[in-house]
Order: C-alpha cells, then structure tokens, then sequence
C-alpha cells in the first residue's frame, strides 16, 4: 500500500513537471499567421470546443510517448500473448478479469445509490464466480443477468463534481483529473480485493501484468490508425462524450 | 466498450460503418428505410452476403517520397501504407482505390476486399489520394488532389512501385490486371483506366467504377450542404449537440451498459433520428476527411491558409487552432482558393467551369462510352448523384450500368445482391 502511494506520488511530480511545457508554436520571425481566422468562440462547435485542455503541453507529450510505447512494446507483447493462447484461452481470462472488475461496479453502484445496478452485479459475480468457474465462463449474460459498468470516476460525477482538465495517462491514455483520481482510487480498491482473495507478492504482480496485457488486448484502438493529424482533438472529444453519455445513466 | 466504439464509428470514419457491420449478427435490421440512412448504417434490410470472416492482409509500406521531405507533424505517416491480399497461386491482381479521404483499409474496403479475395483474386488495396498518409508521401506537387487526370497519372506510378515491391517481396504472380474503387475511388479508376490506354503498363482487362461521382463538384455541393457551418451556423451546432443528447438518453435507458452484438440497430432505431439529422451525421463525418485533408496539403505545401506559413510544426505543438480552422472551409472552398489558383498557375486561361467539366466523368466520356471492359455500378438512390446524373450513367454506359434500387452511398457492399453482382463480374478463373 505505502508502495502504491509512493508511485502515484511519484508520477504526480512527473506530471506536474511536465504540465509547464508548452504546445504553443515556438514561431521564427518570418512565420505569416494563418489566412483564415479561428472562428469565434460563441461561433465554434461546443462539441469540439467544450473541452478545456490547460496540460495540452503535458497531454501530448504523454500521447506521443504512448503511441511509441505501444509500437514497440506493447503491441508485441499483445501479439506474442495471442500467438501462444488458444482463442478460448483468451476469452477465458478476459472473462476472469472482468468478473474482477465486478467489485469495483458493485461498489460504486452503493456509492451512487444505484441499488438495482448494484444487485444486478453482484448476481452476475455470485453466478459467474461459482457456475462460471471463478469467472472464467460468463453464464450470467445468456441468462439476462447483463453487464453493469460503474467505476469511482462516475461516482465522483454523480455527486457533482466536474470533470477537471484533460488528462493523458501515461500507457493508459485518455482521462481527466477526476476519472484519473478514480482510477486510483478503484485500483487500491482492487488491490486489497486481491489481497483478500489471498493472492500476494509476485502471484499478484503476474496477475496484474496479465491483467494489462488483456486489457490492451481487448481493446481494439491503434494509435494513429486514423491517419489523421487532429487525432489527439477527436479523443479529447472522443473521450469526453463518452464519459458524459455513461455519466448520464 | 460498444458505446465507445459508436462514438467512434461516427466521428472517426466517413460513409463507413466498420463496427457495426462486423458486429451484425441479425440477419436484417428494423430500421425505417431512407437512402441516408443506408449510408450510414448500411442498407441492413438486406441480408448479409456469405464472406470470409477474416482475411489475411499483409500490411506494406513503401517508399515513395524521400522521408526526410515529410514534414515532422506527420511523423506517423512516413511512407505510404497500402495493403495486399495474397493467393496461394498465380491468379488475376485487383487494385481497389478508396473513397475521399478514406483509408485502403477503411470497413468499405474490407467489404470489397473479401468480395474479390473471395472471387480468387490478389487483392492490392491503395488509400485515396485525398487521405492524409497518401498526399504527405505523393511526389505530385503540381495539381491539387481531386484533379482526377493528375491523380491518375500519381496513382499509376504509384501502382507500378507497389507491383514491384509485391513481386519482390511477396513473389505475387499475376495472371491480368484489373482496378476498380468506390465513390470518389470509382471515378479515380476511370482515370487510371484512361491513362493505361496509353501508357500500357497492366492493361487491365477489366475496371469496375463502383458508386462513383458524375461530377466531383456536384456531389461535394450536396455533401457540404449537409452539414452547412458556413451559412447556418447555429443550427448545425444545435442540431449536432441535440444528436448526442439523444444518443446518451437512448444509451441510459438501455437494460445493459454493454452492447450485445447487433444492439447498435436498436441504438440506431430508438434514437430514431430523422433524415436531416442523418444527413448532418453524413455531412459531419465527410467535413472531418476534408479537415484532414485540408491540413495535409497545407503542411505539404507552406500554404498557410489554416496553419502558419514558413514555420515547421513541431512534434508536441496543440493543432487545435488549425482544426478550428478548418471548420469554416467548404469543399467548394477548397475548389475555389485551392484547386482554381493551382490550375490557373499552368494554364491562366481555364475557367471554373472548365476545370468542374475536368474533374468530372464528362471529361473521357468518349473513352467511357467506347471501352467495353469498364462497368458502372450504383444505387438509384445514391445520395451524391445529382438530378440527371443517374440517367447520364445509364445512357454512358448502357447495359454496362448496373442500377440497383436501394443501398444509398456505398450502403450494400457486404450486402447479398451487391456481392452476387460483383461474382458475376469477376468470374472465377476455371482451374481446378
């Protein structure tokens, strides 16, 4: 635990010291401004303008450095994960994980004071973790038992509070100040649930790296797989909807 | 995640809808009909055609232009990407060319894809030369993208390196030649077509123009008023916001926060928008390949018309004032203080009106209505067409016209009819 304090405070400074650098153009002299002009704010798109970016400086930093990342050691890390394991393996343990990830919905559910959504996932996990083999077969889908998602993030929006400024995670990519809090705050969450089911010391960190690993590996973003230049705006974008279209639930 | 993925799907892709026609697995969709809504959904009332699930693609590069002659902000687009579709034998070689601003492995492409792997042919997959990747490596810095004649002629030496490096690299042997592309990439194939005549390179033996413009300068019209910032500003935005509003309250009242497969119809169906929302979303998506676009030329050429001329963007530098930028530029813009100024510069005489004649199909209709190896085909309804273009097709082509009545823009390539069309085309070469 004094550990994983120690980690976040450590990368908080990182970040803070990143957070001064800039993402203005640095122009020479000769530099001629654009011939058309940036629309008026009252005239922008507010879903394109709404989100405000203070740390763009830092986020694209962080952007960059996880596209690189994610070139040349995730990604094949995820290739070689899928090349080794069968097919149904695979499901098998994304189910596993996401039965984990159970707890954290069923606890922020009671935070939000969502008690169906509550009860609902913790069927899912009662069913999942004894019939479904600790997790490893979803029987609770097929049988209209469906998938809930709530995470600390959420529950700090159901109480009012504001997303705060974009953020970019290091390796996790898109976040904000809340959601990022949340993410810490569910992962400590996650950690002693861990504990408690009794998996320790490098047991644990195995799981955790194959936890990651499932969770790249399921997810289907490439980073600039688009092609475009403004692809850091569309997930700022992307992101923010997101997060209040879940929020509005 | 599916939610995620929808969001995607409508602000990340354009006449395209990769999640949801991979994640269909009802057979057809409730959806009311409207060809816009084929457009953006696909035309789901039609059954799924019968194609291979997953195909092995070997991704390429190549390099076409010296790296160190593209700009730093398009790090990530060094060399042109492209992609090729092997069989196991000699067989018929495809090129596909993509639509505007689409990638050679947007869903429209992956749908076309398998129809012509499935049909026994090496499939070569190229982006268009309005997408990003493509204009940052093209060598062709005397006309704008969307001058088909110039386009075609960058696009055939770009076919004849790309020959080479997959018979090099991937010793793919090649029995004929044929191309064909969509939308945009339709009329680029005509192009191509044209120039093979002379230059003889792959004498292609067979060019399939699948939903292409009659005029690149009418259907674009139609497109920017779609989704018209320039003239109604405020309604566009409120109408864009409404969309998600309705959106998020269809998504919060659904029994799961997953998407089950083919629950995206009933998102679709329930947020029940109507045909000028459906329009706006089609607008949208295509202002979004055209800010791209946009922005790519501008680099490539110090244009400084949405970003500072005479400076090199740097790696980290906030490119959110070009995307604004660019929000007020039309493509009819783009024609009239881009494509007009490049063309007058070679020849001060041509006027507007000639240059729409140039970028349209107009412009080798003699070839057209003499080649007997190019076929059209199309939908009545596809929305880029304008009032007589349909008709234009049918007497262009005659019996080489094939008119489907529904699909809207590009709607029906995965669908049943479309992909029985296409086997008819490409007949299976007799072995074995």
């Amino acid at each position: 635990m004094i550990k994983l304090a120690i980690k976040f405070s450590m990368a908080l400074v990182i970040m803070l010291w990143l957070s001064g650098c800039s993402s203005a153009p640095n122009l020479a002299a000769n530099a001629v401004p654009p011939l058309v002009d940036v629309p008026a704010p009252d005239e922008q798109l507010a879903i394109i303008s709404g989100y405000a970016d203070p740390w763009q400086g830092m986020n694209r930093r962080i952007y960059y450095f996880n596209a690189k990342a994610d070139q040349y050691l995730i990604l094949p890390l995820v290739r070689g994960y899928r090349q080794v394991t069968p097919d149904i393996v695979e499901q098998g343990i994304s189910n596993f994980f996401n039965n984990l990830a159970e707890v954290k919905t069923f606890l922020n559910a009671l935070l939000q004071l969502k008690p169906a959504i509550a009860a609902q996932t913790l069927g899912r996990f009662v069913v999942n973790s004894t019939i479904g083999v600790a997790g490893l077969v979803d029987v609770a889908t097929p049988i209209g038992i469906v998938e809930q998602n709530e995470d600390f993030g959420q529950t700090l929006g159901f109480w009012g509070l504001d997303s705060g400024p974009y953020l970019v995670l290091p390796l996790l990519g898109p976040s904000s100040l809340r959601d990022a809090t949340g993410f810490a705050f569910d992962t400590v969450a996650y950690q002693q649930a861990i504990t408690e089911l009794g998996i320790r010391g490098d047991d644990a960190r195995y799981l955790n790296v194959l936890g990651a690993v499932d969770s790249r590996a399921t997810l289907p973003f490439r980073y600039y797989a688009s092609g475009s230049a403004f692809e850091y705006e569309r997930l700022r974008l992307l992101y923010s909807k997101y997060r209040e279209i879940q929020l509005a639930r | 995640m599916r939610i995620f993925s929808v969001l995607l799907f409508i602000l990340l892709t354009g006449c395209s809808a990769k999640p949801i026609a991979s994640s269909a697995q009802k057979p057809v969709c409730d959806l009311p009909y409207s060809p816009y809504q084929a457009t953006v959904t696909g035309y789901c009332q039609e059954p799924m055609a019968n194609l291979p699930h997953k195909l092995k693609v070997i991704n390429k590069r190549i390099t076409i232009k010296p790296l160190n002659e593209i700009p730093a902000v398009f790090w990530f687009n060094e060399q042109m990407q492209y992609s090729l579709i092997k069989q196991a034998q000699p067989a018929p070689v495809i090129f596909i060319i993509a639509g505007t601003g689409a990638s050679f492995e947007s869903a429209k492409m992956q749908s076309l894809q398998k129809s012509f792997y499935q049909q026994g042919m090496h499939v070569i997959s190229l982006s268009s030369p309005t997408y990003a990747n493509y204009i940052v490596n093209s060598s062709n810095d005397s006309l704008m993208p969307g001058d088909l004649a110039s386009d075609a002629i960058d696009l055939y030496q770009v076919m004849q390196l790309v020959w080479a490096q997959v018979q090099a690299q991937n010793k793919v042997q090649a029995s004929s030649f044929a191309i064909t592309g969509y939308s945009l990439g339709g009329a680029h194939a005509a192009f191509v077509a044209h120039v093979d005549e002379s230059l003889q390179v792959f004498n292609f033996n067979k060019v399939l123009l699948i939903n292409p413009p009659v005029s690149l300068y009418n259907s674009v019209s139609i497109l920017d008023q779609y989704f018209d910032l320039k003239n109604n500003r405020p309604a566009a935005v409120a109408m864009f916001e409404e969309v998600f509003t309705r959106l998020a309250q269809v998504y919060a009242r659904q029994k799961s926060s997953n998407f089950s497969q083919g629950s995206i119809f009933n998102l679709f169906k329930d947020t029940n928008l109507s045909v000028d929302e459906l329009r706006l979303l089609i607008g949208a998506t295509f202002r979004m390949s055209l800010s791209d676009m946009i922005f790519a030329l501008d680099v490539s050429y110090n244009a400084g018309t949405i970003t500072y001329k005479n400076h090199q963007i740097g790696k980290f530098e906030s490119l959110t004032h070009s995307m604004h930028r660019t929000s007020v530029i039309t493509f009819i813009d783009y024609f009239e203080h881009a494509m007009l100024p490049r063309a007058q510069r070679q020849d001060a005489s041509v006027s507007k009106a000639e240059l729409i004649q140039r970028y349209s199909l107009h412009a080798i209709e003699d070839y057209l209505k003499s080649a007997n190896k190019i076929n059209v085909v199309t939908n009545a309804d596809d929305i880029i067409l304008q009032a007589g273009e349909l008709t234009y097709l049918q007497q262009v082509f005659a019996e080489r016209a094939k008119i489907f009545p529904r699909g809207g823009h590009c709607g029906n390539f995965d669908r049943q009819s479309f992909v029985d069309y296409l086997a008819t085309q490409f007949a299976r070469p007799s072995n074995k």
